[in-house]
């Protein structure tokens, strides 16, 4: 599990939480540096800033995880690789891994799961 | 000034590649983002931060895919930039403390002693190994010269000429002059002198930043076997080490004069001309601050080194 979490960090680098939310956004589709920044802000509540944004957007490129996509607008679209989604599937296994031992050792799961009996049983019983 | 020119000026802080490549993109963000209104400060500011970071990442000073011969490379350069940070600091600790041991009771100097010889013996030996390592530099761009002529590193070269001949010159009329004054003339009398000392001080300071820039720009033009860079980066983690080491003795003499005799630390600024504490004087400040700065630039090269030699 560490193992896999640290080689998932070095494929994204060191800055791995905004390359995350790029790569997430460019899962759905190709977009320019603005529509970036709004998606990302939209599903994760995070503003990444122009300056930390393309930043990571350069990292992914050199990394080869995205790339650019032709266009004659002065906005530049980027689209997610084949590396890309592989690296991305692999962090989303990593932080599935991570969520679900947490909620054992919290145990949200048993918690959930007495929850969802109850409203069984309640539903059985009327 | 249109728009477009407004974000594009604040993306100087990009190098040129960079802002080639990717600088359209980012503008047209800018300019969907903020529009006519103005840039806020503290987006300004973040943008000068990763443009600095990508200007530091293009020289291999950051950044995780440089090879490691460049971390090599690299980390000697910034440790080359931290020790000639100490040149100038070391000038500065020199003067200060001119006839220290006279103003201090002979009960009291053992500590100041230890301190100064350490700052005398690690500056001499840090010269040393600079020497040796630019010995072993300079068969490489012979090599070079051969092979290409002098067109890659004309420019920064003849700029080094210029300067040391500069400071050669100011220092060779500074001495003949003061071989015709007295002690008190030499020693803040004469205003002419006192200017024409300062000057030379300016003159030095550009020259040893000038040598500096041209030993960084010459170096990322050679070419140099793996064999040579782990030399010249040993001999780079030396140097840290030796920067360390006179820190460690300008603290230990700074403390004890300090405590033994601060009216030395007080009296010695420029005859009275600066009023300082006496535990603070200003050129010891400069001085300590120069070398803190350097050892940080010299810590950091190393920090780079010992990444490129752990990495094959």
């Amino acid at each position: 599990m560490a193992k896999r979490t640290t080689a998932t960090k070095s494929e994204l680098g060191r800055q791995s939480e905004p390359a995350l939310l790029i790569l997430t956004s460019l899962a759905s589709g190709e977009k320019h540096g603005y529509a970036l920044a709004k998606d990302v802000e939209a599903f994760s509540g995070v503003t990444l800033g122009p300056g930390t944004l393309y930043g990571a957007i350069s990292r992914l490129e050199e990394r080869g995880l995205i790339a650019p996509v032709p266009s004659d607008d002065r906005r530049q679209p980027y689209k997610i690789t084949s590396s890309g989604r592989t690296a991305l599937a692999s962090a989303v296994r990593d932080m599935r891994a991570l969520a679900d031992e947490g909620a054992a050792r919290l145990r949200l799961r048993v918690l959930a799961l007495r929850l969802q009996s109850r409203h069984l049983v309640t539903g059985l019983t009327r | 000034m249109s728009a477009s020119n407004h974000f594009e000026r604040i993306l100087r802080w990009y190098p040129p590649n960079w802002r080639a490549h990717y600088g359209p993109g980012l503008v047209a963000l800018l300019e969907d983002t903020y529009g006519e209104n103005p840039v806020p400060l503290r987006i300004r500011a973040s943008l000068a931060r990763a443009g600095t970071v990508e200007r530091a990442r293009e020289v291999g000073v950051l950044g995780e895919t440089t090879s490691s011969n460049d971390r090599l490379r690299v980390g000697s350069q910034l440790v080359l930039c931290g020790w000639s940070l100490f040149v100038i600091a070391g000038a500065i600790f020199a003067k200060f403390t001119e006839h220290w041991n006279v103003a201090t009771p002979a009960a009291h100097r053992t500590l100041a002693s230890i301190g100064d010889s350490a700052v005398q013996w690690a500056g001499v030996v840090s010269a040393i190994t600079v020497l040796v390592a630019a010995l072993f530099v300079f068969p490489v761009v012979v090599r070079l010269v051969r092979a290409q002529g002098w067109t890659s590193i004309r420019r920064p070269v003849l700029r080094n000429a210029l300067a040391v001949g500069s400071v050669a010159a100011f220092i060779a009329g500074l001495t003949l002059w003061a071989h015709r004054m007295s002690f008190h003339q030499r020693n803040g009398g004469t205003i002419g002198y006192t200017i024409g000392f300062l000057v030379t001080g300016v003159v030095a300071l550009v020259a040893i930043a000038t040598a500096t820039s041209t030993a960084v720009t010459v170096t990322r033009e050679l070419d140099f076997s793996r064999r040579m860079l782990r030399l010249l980066s040993s001999l780079a983690l030396g140097l840290t080490v030796l920067m360390g080491v006179i820190v460690a003795g300008v603290a230990l003499w700074w403390a004890s004069e300090a405590i033994y005799a601060p009216h030395f630390l007080a009296n010695n600024i420029g005859n009275g001309f600066i009023s300082t504490s006496n535990t603070l004087p200003p050129a010891l400040v400069v001085a300590g601050a120069l070398m803190l700065l350097g050892l940080s630039s010299a810590f950091a090269g190393s920090l780079r080194v010992l990444g490129g030699l752990k990495k094959t």
